[in-house]
């Protein structure tokens, strides 16, 4: 091989300590971004598809005004590649052994569900397993507790309506569980065809028509902006990204996810930049001898060029290599969690931001200082000249910075994300300055001496700038670690407050006034004790500062809630989970008045002192609006749009009360009791919905979790990176105390202990600089409050006082191992 | 090889001319001057000695001539080339083709093996065959059995041998040598010293060498002597005096 092309080889340079370092450092950047790449991808398909069984398809329209929508419209639809299905929901009575019962049938077509699967029993002794269609004609399947209530078997038959069906299966989990109205009594199931021959539905009778519509995203919008125009005010179009109930889970996890991708950038990028910053000067011997022999400070460019480019498909190799078994990992756990198998899902454009990072972080971290090396004199040769001052390499550190936070944004897309981190570095600069300048001053009166202490406090004080250099990485390091650990911990909080075991996973709905306090005590004597029970009067918002509303408010604003009767409701307390942005609460004893839920406010153009009207059956209460409150719809206890005060607007007008409470899966039994002693109520259960939310939640939080290890491990990569780039001094200087006579176990302490020093200082800052950072990006993305969390601070500084001493102890055994004789000579 | 002895007897222009040099250096508060005045010619295929007390200027001044630095005032031409006036590069050029070095602490690539070392400055200079030229020059330093080794697997006076191999095989017309012998015993010095004079008289090449150690001074054609910067030529001072 040509000398030359030798000086260019990777496996030649990675013999060379700081090149190794730069490589691993790629290595990880390329493939912990990759990694994130992938599986947020990953992930993101997953939830959405396993989300999307929720609505059994990838998106819904929904006719609520009991009228099928154009054939045409379906037909386009699959012109356009789209999988489509159909469901017709109504209620109707059946009639059991001995009594009638109302029950809600949904008849699906052959398609249902597109996504997800129905989860059956055919007999009582069988085991439940899932498919994916749901029953044929003639056929029917019903939910078990009815089936009770009926008083019939699996084998016997039902009519409904007009058409006698035989009970194939009971019924245990649909995907699309939703909370419509319709569909508060319990469950049947039979197919679409059958509908016509049931006789049940007639023109002006109550039903449902829902369409379903499953295919890729792009496809999916496109159909729908052929289709919006067409719309009627009761056609519904749903998605899954618009369910309340998982888009801020989503939509949190993705922001996790970008967010730890992004501090992977930026821990592989710091780690690079110091390596490749110490490689150059370990080459500035060779260069300045490949000058003496006649090679121009072109030919050096262009050798070092190469060699980077070299560094960089070495890179990025490894890294893919690394970041696709690992993905495999991933996956695989996701699927344990899920209890489902996972289709791999391997998108090449998630490849790119990986790429882009190495890429990025060669030429813009590991190039400036190997670009410099093109000055290097050639009378180096002859006599050592005088090193670099650390000032040639600020515009470095200025490129670096723009780089960074140019590839964080690119990367996350985020303005806030990039500003909260720089302003968390800015800051953890500035104290670092501050506390190294004290620092300095007081470490200059110590006098060195045998002891330990004393060593470490002069050493440190020796190396102050390399130390400054160190502590500024390892702090910001730590920091970037630190703010994972925090976003990550409210996060989970978040998510575990959100929905805690015993939330409420049953709605009793239509309570007659008079039977209110039946209802608590049947409960609370089967040990479910309810929550705040709420009535409920239906009405409509009709007039606006005394203007009909469709004139008072623009177009575009006529949403829904125009057009369907609202939950209006009367309470004295305000919901522990509703907050007011607006006005104040009722006082007590204050009968004026109305609180408005502040999305639909803001969508309506409503402002504090506004005069709604509401049409309530044939009468009429106009209350000016008196508080603006915010509603956590995802609680799932009972939530309101608008709220008058005990005595106020709504007292004298008919209504029912609505509760939820939690049951769990053993006391469900007592549903049949309570169906039969309050048959009008009506039950609404979802527990399986809350099941299957948590189930969510519980998958993301390990994506997460192991997404974190992945960083903590470029963290300690960039951390020992560091340490070695002053390990040849430092080793150099150990033999030389050494054979001066140094004790070993002298040597050792002090050196453990100047690292742990550094760690320690560094961890406080680190801590300080994520608090801050925290502060912003809960406050911008994560829609969190702030909290300290000292518990989960406080030991970061010792953690990271312990690894960094133990670290610098092992870094320097060959010097403490090792005759200082031998010592010497292999330092040369 | 021959060629180029031709060459040196019928050019007689000098191979290095140096007038009026001057080469200061500024400190935090002051101006060092190091070199003051030095003037010199040598002559095609002649070896001169620049001998001097430490921290004299030797390696300063063996660096201008070379032109790895440029002087502060003068004009240093080499081979007939204004290298003062040149660029870094064209200097660099300059070097790859015509000047040869051999340096007190060898410098040699650690990574590469004693051939690749050799092959380095004929690849650089664009010749053709590097490898068979270096292995013979390596054969000719006697070191034919070691070709594949590494600096490290070699011991000093070996190592200098490799450098000396190097120096000569993009066929300079000038070598320079900084303390040659500085890092090594006096014996392993000798050799060395023997094979750079020999080989300096095979190829005709022109020698400037600094060094300590008087022998090897005493074999050179000429001697200078340089002392706080100012450069003296005891048998010229002689010879005019007489
Ligand atoms: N860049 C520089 N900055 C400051 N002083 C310098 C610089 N270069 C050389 N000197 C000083 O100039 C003087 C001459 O240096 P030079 O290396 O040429 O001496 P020398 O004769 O080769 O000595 P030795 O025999 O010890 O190698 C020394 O005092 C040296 O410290
Ligand atoms: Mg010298």
């Amino acid at each position: 091989m040509a000398a030359k092309q030798k000086l260019m080889s990777v496996r030649r340079d990675w013999r060379e300590r700081d090149v190794r370092v730069v490589l691993v450092a790629l290595v990880i950047a390329v493939a912990t971004v990759a990694t994130i790449a992938l599986f947020a991808n990953q992930l993101q398909r997953t939830l959405v598809s396993s989300a999307s069984s929720f609505l059994a398809a990838d998106r819904q329209l929904e006719a609520e005004n009991g009228r099928p929508v154009p054939q045409a419209w379906i037909e386009e639809a699959r012109d356009r590649g789209l999988e489509t299905g159909q469901m017709i929901e109504f209620s109707t009575m059946v009639l059991g052994e001995s009594e009638f019962q109302l029950v809600s049938v949904k008849a699906v077509s052959d398609e249902y569900p597109l996504r997800g699967e129905i989860e059956i029993q055919p007999t009582a002794d069988a085991t439940r397993h899932m498919v994916g269609s749901g029953p044929g004609r003639g056929e029917l399947w019903v939910n078990p507790r009815l089936l009770r209530l009926l008083e019939l078997d699996i084998g016997d038959t039902l009519e409904v309506g007009n058409l006698e069906l035989t009970i194939t299966s009971l019924l245990l989990r649909e995907p699309d569980g939703g909370f419509r109205l319709s569909s508060l009594a319990p469950r049947v199931m039979i197919h679409v065809d059958d509908v016509p021959q049931t006789g049940v539905i007639q023109d002006g009778s109550r039903a449902e028509y829902v369409y379903l519509f499953a295919g890729a995203d792009n496809i999916l919008d496109d159909y729908f902006q052929w289709l919006e125009p067409q719309l009627e005010p009761s056609h519904k179009w749903e998605s899954v990204r618009d369910g309340e109930t998982f888009s801020r889970s989503l939509e949190r996890a993705e922001r996790f996810l970008l967010l730890g991708g992004s501090l992977a950038v930026l821990l592989a990028a710091v780690a690079v930049a110091v390596a490749s910053r110490q490689y150059a000067l370990s080459q500035r011997d060779t260069v300045a001898l490949l000058k003496t022999l006649g090679l121009s400070s072109k030919g050096i460019g262009g050798l070092y060029l190469r060699r980077l480019a070299l560094w960089g498909i070495a890179g990025a190799l490894g890294g893919l290599l690394v970041a696709l078994p690992l993905f495999w990992i991933l996956v695989r756990l996701l699927s344990d969690v899920l209890e489902q198998p996972v289709d791999f899902y391997l998108d090449p454009a998630a490849l790119v931001p990986a790429l882009l990072t190495a890429l990025v972080s060669l030429f813009a971290f590991a190039y400036p200082p190997i670009r410099r090396l093109r000055h290097v004199a050639a009378m180096r040769v002859l006599r050592s000249q005088p090193g670099e001052t650390g000032r040639e390499a600020i515009p470095d550190i200025i490129i670096a910075i723009v780089a960074v936070f140019a590839l964080v944004w690119l990367y996350a897309g985020e303005i806030a994300l990039v500003v909260s981190l720089l302003g968390g570095l800015v800051l953890l600069l500035a104290v670092l300055a501050l506390l190294g300048g004290l620092m300095v001053a007081a470490l200059r009166r110590v006098r060195g001496g045998g002891n330990a202490w004393r060593l470490a406090l002069v050493g440190l004080y020796r190396h102050r700038q390399a130390s400054m250099a160190q502590m500024a990485v390892f702090a910001m390091t730590l920091m970037l670690a630190a703010t994972l650990i925090l976003v990550r911990t409210s996060l989970l909080d978040d998510w575990q407050s959100q929905l805690p075991d015993n939330a409420p996973n049953h709605f009793l709905i239509n309570i007659a006034p008079d039977a209110v306090d039946e209802v608590e005590a049947f409960w609370s004597d089967r040990g479910a004790p309810l929550d705040s029970v709420y009535p409920m009067v239906r009405g409509r918002l009709t007039e606006l500062n005394d203007q009909p509303v469709q004139e008072a408010v623009s177009k575009d604003e006529r949403v829904g809630a125009l057009n369907r009767e609202l939950n209006l409701t009367w309470m004295a307390e305000l919901p522990a989970d509703n907050e007011i942005v607006a006005g104040a609460w009722f006082a007590q004893g204050d009968t004026e008045g109305v609180s408005v839920e502040a999305e639909l406010a803001e969508r309506l153009g409503l402002v504090m002192g506004d005069r709604l009207t509401f049409t309530i059956g044939s009468e009429t209460v106009t209350e000016p609006i008196t508080s603006i409150r915010t509603v956590q719809w995802d609680s799932m206890q009972p939530n309101f749009y608008m709220a008058f005060p005990p005595g106020g607007g709504l007292a004298n007008m008919p209504g029912t009360w609505i509760t939820s409470f939690h049951l769990d899966e053993s006391n469900k039994i007592a549903l049949n009791e309570f169906s039969r002693r309050f048959p009008t109520v009506s039950v609404l259960e979802i527990d399986h919905i809350i099941e299957r939310i948590q189930q969510i939640v519980r998958q993301v939080t390990q994506a997460i979790e192991a997404i974190l290890a992945l960083i903590l491990a470029a963290a300690f990569v960039v951390m020992a990176a560091v340490v070695s780039a002053t390990l040849k001094d430092r080793q150099r200087e150990g033999a030389l105390l050494r054979t001066l006579g140094g004790q070993q176990s002298l040597l050792a302490r002090s050196t453990m202990l100047e690292f742990a020093i550094l760690g320690f200082f560094a961890g406080i800052l680190g801590i300080i600089a994520a608090e801050a950072a925290v502060y912003a990006l809960q406050a911008r993305m994560f829609e969190g409050n702030f909290n300290w969390h000292w518990q989960v601070m406080l030991p970061i500084p010792f953690i990271s006082a312990l690894l960094l001493a133990l670290f610098g102890r092992w870094q320097l055994r060959p010097v403490l191992n090792v005759s200082p004789m031998l010592l010497l000579r292999r330092l040369e | 090889m021959n060629q180029m002895t031709d060459l040196s007897t019928t050019d007689t222009s000098p191979m290095l001319r140096v007038t009026n040099l001057t080469h200061r250096v500024g400190l935090e508060i002051d101006t060092l001057t190091i070199l003051q005045g030095v003037s010199l010619e040598i002559n095609r295929g002649e070896s001169v000695a620049i001998v001097g007390r430490s921290g004299s200027g030797k390696t300063t001044l063996l660096g201008l001539l070379a032109g790895l630095d440029t002087p502060t005032e003068g004009t240093v031409s080499l081979d007939g080339a204004q290298i003062s006036s040149l660029s870094e590069d064209e200097r660099a050029r300059l070097r790859a083709s015509r000047v040869g070095f051999v340096f007190q602490s060898f410098q040699l690539l650690p990574a590469l093996s004693a051939l690749e070392n050799v092959m380095l400055p004929l690849e650089l200079a664009g010749m053709e065959a590097p490898e068979v030229r270096a292995k013979e020059l390596l054969e000719r330093v006697g070191l034919g059995e070691r070709l594949n080794h590494t600096p490290r697997q070699l011991s000093g006076g070996e190592q200098q041998r490799v450098a000396i191999a190097r120096a000569f095989a993009s066929d300079p017309v000038i070598l320079f040598a900084d303390e040659p012998t500085g890092n090594l015993d006096n014996r392993t010095g000798q050799d060395v010293s023997d094979l750079l004079m020999e080989l300096n008289r095979e190829q005709g090449t022109t020698l400037v060498m600094v060094t300590h150690d008087e022998h090897l001074a005493a074999r050179c054609g000429r001697q200078l002597h340089i002392e706080a910067g100012i450069l003296t030529e005891p048998e010229l001072a002689r010879e005019r005096a007489n």
